[in-house]
C-alpha cells in the first residue's frame, strides 16, 4: 500500500507526467469524443429533417445511411461527388508533379537562366490562400454561365470561353495542381539538390550513359519525394473546398466537400455527417498506405552527402526559349493573378476593363445609403470589414497562442517520457486532427458543440468555438515542431538544472525556452498564418456575428459582389505576405519550409 | 597496366586559392601510391582529376603515352573512358539497388552477357566475402559490409587503376585494421595500380609502396614510406610523419673540423654529418630527433628530468626536460617512470636530422655527441 502511494507520488512529482495526463484528458474530450458524437449524429433526426423523416427530432433513424447508400439519391449524394473528388485530386497530383518536378529539375540540373528570381516567384502560390489561382482563373475565364459579364480574357480577345474550360474538373485540376506544384518543387528539388553527387559519379565511372543514369539512378532516388508529394497533394485536393466551390458550382460539379457543405447548410445534415465520416476514412486510408509504403521501402534510406559540383545539363540553343517559357508559367502562377485581383477590384461595370471604368470606390468609397452593392462603403471604410478583420486577427492570435503553447508543452512532455505508452498515446492524439480534413473536422465540431454537453453550453455561433477548433486543428503543426526540436535537446541540459535544485517553472523559462526560441516562435507563427487564410475549417461554423475575412470573401462571392470579393482577397494576401515576411525576418526560416516539414 | 603521369597539373577553383599547384607526379604501374596530407592539401582534388571527375585548370595527364587531359591540346577524356575504378569515402552505394544489382550495374553498362555477369558477381562476392548479402539493400548492411560491397562494385569490371578516396575513414578502428590488410592483399592479387587518398600517416606508411605528401596544393616529398620517415625532405614532412612526432630543436650551428657544434640555451652537442654539409650562413638550424633515438643510457648522455610517463605495455612514451627544453622519447618494454625522477638520456646511431631553419629543407643526417 505504502509502496503504491509512493509510486503515485513520484509519478506526479514530475511536471511532464502531469502535463501528459492533462493533455490526455483534454484531447480525448476534444478529439476522440467528437468522433463518437458525429457517428451518433448520423443515426438521429435533426431539426431541419423532421418533416422529411417524419419522426420527432432526436429519435433514432437509419434514414441518413439508407438515403446516402441505398436510395435513388445515393448517386448524386455520394458516388458522384466521391468520384469527382478522387478524379480531380489524382490529376492534380499529376499536374503538381510534372510542373513542380520539372521546375525542380530545370533549376537544379540545367543552366536555366534567372534561377534565383524564378524560384522565389515559383514558391509564391504556396504562401497564398489555396483559392488564389481559382479566383484568378474565374476573373480571367468566366463566361455567361454564372451571369454577368465575361472575364478579362474574353474582354481582351473577344473569344468566348467554353464551359469545360471555364468551370468544372479541368480548371479545378489545373489550379489545384499549380497551387501545390511549389510543394513538389520543394520536396523533389530538395532531393535533387542534396543527393550525394558521388552516387551519380560512381555511375559515370562505371560507364553509365545519360538515359540509363536518369531512369535507373536519378528517378529512383527522387521517388520517395514524389510519393510524399502525391500523398500531400492528393489529401489536400480531397479536402479542398474553396476551389471546387468557386469553379465547380456554376456547372453543378460537386465534390465531397461542396456536397457536404450544401447538405449541412441545407436540409439534410445527417448525410453531411456521413460524408464527413467518409472523408475521414479516406484520409486515414491514405496515411496508412503511406506508412505501409515507407515501412516496406527499406531500400530508400535517405541519402545525402557532401555534394561536389555536379556538371549542369546544357540546354544549349533552347536555353533562352526554355527560360522564357518557365518565366511565363511562373508569372501566370504568381504575378498575373495578383494583377487580376487588382483589376477586378477596380472596375465599375463588369467586363469593361477600360481606364474610364476604373474606380477606387470599392476600396475607399463612402456609402450612399442605398441597398445596391455598388452603394456600399469601400472595404477600407466599411465598419463591417474592419470588424471582420479585427475578428480574424483576434481568432488567429488566439489559435496561435493556444496551439503554440499547448504544442510546445506537448512536445516537451512527449519527448521527456518517450517510449512510455502514455507518451505514445498523447503523441497520437495530437496528430489525429492533422488526419481529419478541415471541413470534416468542422462538421464534427458542429455535431459535438451545437448542443449543450455536460457543463459546456452550446457553443454554436460563438467565438469560443472557432478558437477551439482552430487551436485543436493546428496543434499538430506546433507539437510536431516541438517534438522534433526537443529531440535534439539532450535531457542532461535540464537535468543539470534539476541537480542544482532549480524549480520546474524556472527551468522552462530560463533554460528550455531560451534554447528553443526559434522553434517556439515558428510554433506560434505557423498556426497564425494558416488561420488567417483558412476557409473550409470555419465556413460551416461562422454566423453573421463572428465572420472572419475568409468567410466574408466567401459571402461576398456568393452574393456575386466580385469587386469587394477581390479587394478582400487582396487584403488577406497582403496580411499573409506581411506575416510571412515577419516570420522570415524573425526566425530566418521561411514558412514554406515549416509547412513542408510536417 | 599503365603508368600515370601528371605534368604541371594546377587546379584553381572559381574563387580562392589554388587547390593543386603545378604538381608533377609519375605513378608507376603496379604501385600502391598514397596521396597524403592534412585536410585541404589538394589530395582528393588530385585523385578526382586523375579520374576525370574534376577538370584541371592547367597541365596534362597521361595514362602511359595516351594523353587523357591536356589544357593546351584541348583533350579531356571523360571518366567512363579512362578505365579506372573509384572507391568513394561514403561508398556511394545506390540505396535502391540490392548488392547484386549494385555490382552488376557497371557490367551491364559494358554490355557483358548475362551469364558472364552472373559469374563475375559470384566470383567477386566470394572474394570479398559478401556472398550471403547479395540480395540485401545497402541500408541493411553494416559499415564494413557496405565497404566490401563498394570494393566489389569497383573491382568487378577489372579496372586498370583503382582510385580510393579515404575509403576507411568511416570504419571503426578494428575494422579499419582488417580492411587495411585486405586492401594490401587485393593489391597483390589484382596487380592493379592503386592510388589512395588519406590523411592518416599510419595508413599511408603501412599500405603504400610510395607516398606523395602534399601541403596546400604543393608536393612536399614523393618517396617510399621508409625514406619519407628516415630522410624527410623538410621540416613539414619530418613533423607530419611519425607518432609521437619528431623532436625539433632550434639551435645555432658552427662548423668545427669534421663536426658541427650545435648550441641552444639548454643543449650543447656536436653533430657528425654522414656526408659533407654546407651550413646556412645565418647558422640557424633545427635538429630533428626521432623519439626512438633518444634513449635512456649512461654514456653519451645528458641529464634530464621526467615530466610525464605514458606506459602502454609494449612501449612507454616518456617526456623529459633538459633545462627548459622538452624532449619526447619512446622507451620499449613495460617500464614506467615517476615524474620528477632524474634520468640520463643519450644518443646513439646516425639517424639524427639537421634542417635549415630558414628554408626548412633537410641538410643532412648524422650522429650526435654530447
Amino acid at each position: 500500500m505504502k509502496k503504491s502511494i509512493n509510486k503515485i507520488k513520484t509519478f506526479f512529482s514530475k511536471p511532464y507526467n502531469i502535463l501528459l495526463i492533462v493533455l490526455m484528458v483534454t484531447l480525448t474530450y476534444l478529439v476522440i469524443l467528437p468522433l463518437f458524437s458525429i457517428v451518433g449524429d448520423t443515426f438521429v433526426v435533426h431539426a431541419s429533417e423532421k418533416s422529411r423523416v417524419g419522426q420527432p427530432v432526436g429519435s433514432f433513424t437509419l434514414y441518413h445511411w439508407l438515403r446516402a447508400f441505398a436510395s435513388d439519391y445515393s448517386k448524386i449524394l455520394i458516388w458522384e461527388p466521391l468520384w469527382h473528388s478522387l478524379y480531380t485530386s489524382a490529376l492534380s497530383c499529376l499536374v503538381a508533379i510534372v510542373i513542380g518536378g520539372g521546375f525542380a529539375w530545370l533549376v537544379t540540373r540545367t543552366d536555366l537562366r534567372w534561377k534565383k528570381v524564378l524560384t522565389k516567384l515559383f514558391i509564391f502560390p504556396y504562401i497564398m490562400p489555396s483559392w488564389t489561382l481559382a479566383l484568378a482563373w474565374r476573373n480571367f475565364f468566366k463566361n455567361a454561365v454564372i451571369g454577368g459579364a465575361p472575364g478579362i480574357f474574353t474582354a481582351l480577345t473577344g473569344i468566348t470561353i467554353p464551359d469545360w474550360f471555364a468551370y468544372g474538373p479541368f480548371p479545378i485540376i489545373v489550379t489545384t495542381g499549380l497551387h501545390y506544384s511549389p510543394f513538389a518543387y520543394i520536396l523533389i528539388g530538395g532531393v535533387l539538390r542534396n543527393m550525394d553527387a558521388n552516387l551519380e559519379e560512381a555511375a559515370i565511372i562505371l560507364r553509365t550513359n545519360k538515359l540509363r543514369m536518369f531512369t535507373k539512378i536519378t528517378i529512383p532516388m527522387v521517388m520517395p519525394a514524389v510519393m510524399s508529394t502525391i500523398i500531400l497533394v492528393f489529401s489536400s485536393g480531397m479536402s479542398s473546398f474553396a476551389v471546387p466551390q468557386f469553379l465547380g458550382l456554376p456547372v453543378r460539379y460537386y465534390v465531397l466537400t461542396t456536397e457536404m457543405y450544401s447538405t449541412i447548410q441545407g436540409t439534410n445534415p445527417g448525410v453531411g455527417y456521413i460524408i464527413a465520416i467518409l472523408m475521414m476514412v479516406i484520409s486515414v486510408g491514405i496515411m496508412l498506405a503511406n506508412q505501409y509504403m515507407i515501412g516496406t521501402r527499406k531500400s530508400y534510406a535517405t541519402v545525402t552527402g557532401k555534394s561536389a559540383n555536379i556538371s549542369l545539363f546544357h540546354l544549349k540553343k533552347l536555353r533562352t526559349v526554355v527560360s522564357l517559357l518557365v518565366v511565363l508559367v511562373v508569372l501566370c502562377m504568381s504575378v498575373i493573378p495578383m494583377i487580376s485581383f487588382v483589376l477586378q477590384s477596380l472596375i465599375l461595370t463588369d467586363g469593361n476593363y477600360h481606364l474610364s471604368n476604373m474606380t477606387l470606390d470599392f476600396w475607399i468609397g463612402i456609402s450612399k445609403g442605398g441597398n445596391d452593392y455598388q452603394d456600399k462603403a469601400g472595404i477600407l471604410r466599411n465598419a463591417d470589414v474592419w470588424k471582420t478583420l479585427f475578428n480574424s486577427l483576434k481568432l488567429s492570435f488566439t489559435c496561435a497562442i493556444g496551439a503554440g503553447t499547448v504544442g510546445f508543452l506537448a512536445g516537451y512532455s512527449i519527448v521527456r517520457r518517450r517510449g512510455s505508452s502514455l507518451s505514445r498515446f498523447v503523441e497520437n492524439l495530437t496528430f489525429i486532427p492533422y488526419l481529419i480534413p478541415s471541413m470534416a473536422f468542422s462538421a464534427i465540431y458542429l455535431s459535438m458543440f451545437s448542443q449543450q454537453r455536460g457543463i459546456i453550453p452550446s457553443l454554436y455561433g460563438t467565438f469560443a468555438l472557432l478558437a477551439l477548433i482552430g487551436t485543436v486543428k493546428y496543434l499538430p503543426m506546433a507539437s510536431r515542431s516541438g517534438v522534433n526540436s526537443m529531440l535534439q535537446l539532450s535531457p542532461e541540459i535540464e537535468e543539470a538544472g534539476v541537480i542544482m535544485g532549480i524549480p520546474w517553472w524556472k527551468r522552462m523559462t530560463r533554460i528550455i525556452v531560451p534554447i528553443q526560441k526559434s522553434t517556439i516562435v515558428s510554433g506560434y507563427l505557423l498556426p497564425f498564418v494558416s488561420c488567417m487564410r483558412e476557409l473550409s475549417l470555419f465556413v460551416i461554423l461562422v454566423t453573421a456575428n463572428n465572420r472572419v475575412l475568409t468567410t466574408l470573401l466567401f459571402f461576398y462571392d456568393e452574393k456575386g459582389w466580385a469587386q469587394y470579393g477581390n479587394a478582400i482577397n487582396l487584403l488577406i494576401i497582403f496580411i499573409v505576405l506581411l506575416v510571412n515576411f515577419v516570420v522570415e525576418k524573425l526566425t530566418g526560416a521561411s514558412i514554406e519550409k515549416g509547412v513542408g516539414g510536417n | 597496366m599503365p603508368t600515370i603521369r601528371l605534368v604541371n597539373i594546377t587546379k584553381q577553383f572559381s574563387k580562392g586559392s589554388k587547390a593543386v599547384d603545378h604538381l608533377n607526379l609519375t605513378i608507376e604501374d603496379g604501385h600502391f601510391v598514397s596521396l597524403l596530407g592534412p585536410s585541404g592539401c589538394g589530395k582528393t582534388t588530385t585523385l578526382r582529376m586523375i579520374a576525370g571527375l574534376e577538370t584541371p585548370t592547367d597541365g596534362e595527364i597521361y595514362f602511359d603515352d595516351t594523353c587523357v587531359f591536356s589544357n593546351e591540346k584541348g583533350i579531356n577524356v571523360s571518366p567512363d573512358k579512362r578505365n579506372v575504378g573509384f572507391l568513394f569515402q561514403n561508398y556511394a552505394l545506390w540505396p535502391h539497388m540490392t548488392v547484386r544489382r549494385n555490382i552488376a550495374f557497371g557490367l551491364e553498362n559494358m554490355k557483358w552477357d548475362k551469364k558472364k555477369i552472373e559469374n563475375r558477381v559470384a566470383e567477386i562476392c566470394k572474394a570479398m566475402r559478401i556472398e550471403e548479402y547479395v540480395d540485401r539493400y545497402p541500408a541493411e548492411l553494416s559499415g564494413g559490409q557496405q565497404q566490401r560491397v563498394a570494393i566489389a562494385r569497383t573491382l568487378a569490371p577489372n579496372p586498370r587503376v583503382l582510385l580510393m578516396d579515404e575509403p576507411l575513414s568511416n570504419l571503426d578502428a578494428k575494422l579499419r585494421n582488417d580492411m587495411r590488410a585486405e586492401l594490401k592483399r587485393l593489391h597483390k592479387d589484382t596487380g592493379a595500380t592503386f592510388i589512395y587518398v588519406t590523411h592518416d600517416q599510419l595508413e599511408a606508411m603501412t599500405l603504400s609502396t610510395r607516398i606523395c605528401l602534399m601541403k596546400l596544393g604543393v608536393l612536399q616529398q614523393y618517396s617510399s614510406p621508409l625514406e619519407l620517415y628516415g630522410k624527410p625532405a623538410n621540416l613539414f614532412t619530418a613533423d607530419f610523419v611519425g607518432n609521437p612526432s619528431i623532436n625539433l630543436i632550434p639551435m645555432t650551428a658552427e662548423a668545427r673540423g669534421d663536426g658541427v657544434k650545435l648550441s641552444s640555451a639548454d643543449l650543447k652537442l656536436t653533430f657528425r654529418p654522414n656526408e659533407a654539409v654546407t651550413l646556412p650562413e645565418s647558422g640557424k638550424v633545427v635538429l630533428g630527433i626521432r623519439p626512438e633515438f633518444l634513449k635512456q643510457q649512461a654514456e653519451n648522455a645528458v641529464d634530464a628530468q621526467v615530466e610525464s610517463s605514458l606506459p602502454s605495455g609494449m612501449e612507454t612514451i616518456l617526456v623529459t626536460r633538459v633545462g627548459a627544453q622538452r624532449l619526447t622519447s619512446v622507451i620499449f618494454g613495460d617500464v614506467d617512470f615517476v615524474a620528477g625522477e632524474n634520468l640520463k638520456m643519450g644518443f646513439s646511431g646516425n639517424k639524427y636530422q639537421l634542417f635549415d631553419a630558414d628554408t626548412g629543407m633537410r641538410l643532412t643526417s648524422g650522429s650526435l655527441e654530447v
